[in-house]
């Protein structure tokens, strides 16, 4: 078998993956729209450039069921009429069992038979007329590069600069200055963008439609200053997509996006400012963490140094200072880089979901559809990672519970198909994550009743709550509009722990929901969730971080003089509203060592019920890098994670969800606080 | 003839480090201004050859007087001189008409190679 030790192993899995799962919803695209030319196109290109890869590094199988798949698709889009269904089926099976060939791989597994599939791929194919290759060879006419001069010579340009190149980026804008003002620059890689703060050396390719000579331009660059080596030559007209990626090895270190750009026929003008700023090295998920952990650990390690120099006499301090601030912001920047680094697309949350959909409408024997917005949109990989389980969670469940059969939605005069959207957008330091249905909507009249029987509230409180404050009922544990818990998405179970999730992310989930009309879930999420604005709280010896987007407003009051303080509930006023008070020490069990008098409350906001919990003293604000708790603080109700403060002493932080709990206030919505004990 | 350079900085020290460096490389130092109206001004009044352009000055920044510089005469040769870790400020002045760059700290010979060359020598 293949030489498993090739040194392009681990690209050609990583490639692999990401062509397979980008398969995954193309192909069920086929089934709900006609599949135009691109469509087929990209899902050709994408079977074609797995076999290719995995003939280059010899694996057979891999090779013998791309390419069985291969030809059914060619000629199932030459047919150019409607596919049936066993037909993209057939092609699913093709998918995921090269998934698992891909997983053998790279478990170093043995290839078991796959005779029987690449049998059946063979004999659909056979079924239908051989289009012959030219189908998928000629350029899409509906690609055309964009370009005003599609009949200007191309020239292939490589630039390399040299090694002593300070400012490599800036050194490429240069360049493509001057590749600009000879031609139309169709394409350029790295971009001057790219190479930011990227010491030494680098090698630009570009494609340059010019009438200038090859000379001409070769001169021209190579008369730039700190370019040490310039290669043009004409670029041959067009790519037939068969010529490149089975004899070679894999294309190296370029995003399915650009695959999809570059990966047949010509390449499409894109102005070199546009082109997409990711993806041109691959990096292990592992080394971003370990890096992000070490840019924290350089932060707090100045943060230690600048506390070093408060001991220090004035003078002395004064002349340090400014180093340290320089310091700190290079730092910062340096943490920010990192974690923008860390960025990932939406789309690698979404691309599995519309097969699961699919999947999942044939088992509920409902029609849905699903669309996916702003995938390009990027979240910090933590927030991915995290949130791959709600968003699956919400998807079952609007497919589920929210959208209705096709007898019923013909009857509420709607399309028999459903629709669920799945959309991300950013705002400012946000992002927004909704999961759309335009199913039958939430029944708030029956979440009351829920919530009354589960006795989460009282009659009177749940006949209190609006409409909107009583969809928020679903959150609570074992509250559920249907009494029919369905293999799927079971009883509802779940929405607690969305909400549990989003919130330990530093977010908030809300749901807006109309009769027959539909319901929207919207996941309000930073965009990293490692930064966190920390409010320091002392309680005798120990000191405290509460994230400071849960504080609403600290106050002084003197409890004492009404009868001590303690675990049970005291009142204080708070902007006009009578706050239930609590005293941290006596939660965690802590010696209190203020004396009696006046003392400072914390007053936090959890589900819309204030509450306010008594310390000895504010220490004051700190930016830190959260880490998640290990054992077996992790069980500590009450506790959210740890940090390390600039004096090097660990920090932990609170979680105001869980003081909720532990004080007993149970998290029903507004208005009315329910008190019961859940402590 | 020797070619004529205005140099602008707003640190005495790095004045005369490039003047130096130019007067030893048969260059004429035409003038030398210290933030960046003056430099407007003195490109205005001495049309030199080349102009070295600090980025950060007081008033003016590079950037801005770059910009106004290229606008007078958009055949003005201006290298600037940032400082490592400035990068994105050179970029921003390339986009404002800048010729070339040189990165702080540097050696003699790394100006005059960059100038040179911007010369078309």
């Amino acid at each position: 078998m293949a030489s498993a030790s090739h040194k392009y192993l681990t690209l050609f899995i990583a490639e692999a993956s990401e062509h397979l799962a980008a398969l995954q919803s193309e192909l069920v695209r086929l089934e709900q729209e006609p599949p135009a030319a691109p469509l087929w196109d990209s899902i050709f290109r994408r079977m074609h450039s797995v076999k290719g890869s995995a003939g280059t590094l010899g694996f057979t199988r891999i090779v013998d069921i791309a390419h069985a798949a291969e030809n059914l698709i060619a000629r199932l889009k030459a047919k150019q009429g409607k596919i049936e269904r066993s037909e993209v089926d057939l092609l699913f099976a093709a998918t995921d069992q090269l998934v698992k060939e891909i997983v053998k791989v790279e478990k170093k597994e043995e290839d078991e038979s796959t005779i029987t599939l690449v049998d059946r791929l063979a004999q659909a194919a056979q079924a239908l007329p051989d289009p012959g290759t030219a189908a998928l060879r000629t350029p899409s006419p509906l690609q055309p590069p964009p370009t005003a001069e599609p009949t200007l010579p191309r020239l292939d340009v490589v630039v390399v600069l040299s090694k002593s190149c300070a400012a490599p980026g800036a050194r490429a804008l240069i360049v493509q200055r001057k590749l600009k003002a000879m031609g139309t620059l169709l394409e350029m890689e790295p971009t001057p963008a790219q190479l930011m703060q990227q010491k030494g050396g680098a090698r630009i390719s570009a494609l340059l439609a010019t009438l200038t000579a090859t000379d001409e331009v070769r001169e021209a660059l190579v008369a730039l200053p700190e370019v040490e080596k310039v290669d043009v030559r004409m670029a041959p007209a067009a790519r037939p997509p068969e010529s490149r990626p089975r004899d070679k090895t894999p294309p190296p270190i370029v995003s399915p996006a650009q695959v999809n750009v570059r990966g047949q026929v010509t390449p499409p003008a894109v102005d070199a400012d546009e082109l997409r700023p990711e993806s041109t090295v691959r990096v292990r998920a592992e080394a971003l963490d370990q890096l992000l952990d070490q840019a924290a650990e350089v932060m707090h390690g100045i943060a230690r140094l600048r506390e070093a120099t408060k001991r220090l006499p004035d003078i002395a301090a004064a002349r340090l200072e400014p180093d340290i601030d320089r310091l700190r912001r290079t730092a910062r920047e340096l943490h920010g880089r990192v974690m923008s680094a860390r960025l990932t697309p939406f789309s690698s949350l979404t691309e599995r979901l519309p097969r699961a959909v699919r999947d999942l409408a044939h088992r509920l024997g409902k029609q849905m559809e699903m669309e996916v917005l702003g995938a390009d949109v990027e979240l910090d990989r933590a927030v991915i990672e995290a949130l791959g389980d709600p968003l699956a969670h919400l998807v079952r469940n609007a497919a589920d519970h929210g959208l209705e059969d096709p007898e019923t939605r013909k009857l509420a005069g709607k399309s028999p198909r459903g629709k669920l959207t799945l959309s991300a957008r950013r705002e400012r330091d946000k992002v927004f994550v909704e999961v759309q249905d335009d199913g039958r909507g939430m029944d708030a009249a029956a979440l009351r009743r829920k919530a009354v029987q589960s006795a989460a509230m009282t009659a009177e409180d749940a006949a209190a709550l609006s409409d909107d404050a009583a969809y928020e009922l679903a959150f609570l544990p074992g509250v559920s509009t249907r009494d029919d818990a369905t293999e799927v998405s079971g009883r509802g179970v779940g929405l607690d722990a969305v909400q549990r999730k989003v919130e330990s992310l530093g977010g908030k989930v809300s749901i807006r929901s109309a009769r027959a009309k539909g319901t929207t879930f919207v996941l309000e999420l930073p965009l990293s969730v490692s930064m966190a604005n920390l409010l320091l709280v002392q309680v005798g010896a120990e000191v405290y971080g509460i994230p400071l987007h849960r504080v609403l407003l600290t106050t002084e009051y003197d409890l004492s003089a009404r009868g001590g303080e303690g675990f049970e509930a005291r009142s204080l006023v708070v902007m006009g509203e009578l706050v239930r008070a609590y005293g941290l020490a006596k939660m965690f069990a802590l010696p209190s060592l203020a004396p009696p008098g006046p003392r400072p409350f914390v007053v936090m906001e959890v589900d819309g019920i204030r509450f306010a919990i008594s310390v000895d003293r504010l220490v004051g604000q700190e930016e830190a890098v959260l880490k998640p708790l290990f054992p077996p603080l992790d069980r500590v109700r009450g506790l959210s994670g740890v940090t390390v403060l600039g004096n090097g002493r660990p920090l932990l932080v609170l979680d105001p969800r869980g003081l909720a709990e532990l004080c007993g206030i149970h998290s029903a919505p507004k208005p009315t606080p329910a008190a019961k004990g859940a402590a | 003839m020797p070619k004529r350079v205005l140099i602008v900085d707003d640190a005495l020290f790095m004045r005369n480090t490039l003047r130096d460096i130019f007067s030893a490389a048969g260059f004429t130092v035409a003038g030398e201004a210290d933030d960046g109206v003056q430099a407007v001004n003195l490109f205005r009044e001495l049309k030199p050859d080349l102009v070295t352009m600090d980025i950060v000055m007081p008033y003016k920044s590079g950037i801005d007087a770059t910009r106004e510089i290229v606008q007078l005469d958009p055949s003005a040769v201006v290298v600037m001189c940032s400082a490592l870790g400035q990068e994105s400020l050179v970029m921003e002045a390339i986009e404002a008409g800048a010729t070339d760059f040189i990165v702080k700290p540097f050696r003699g010979e790394d100006v005059l190679a960059v100038v040179k060359k911007v010369l078309g020598e």
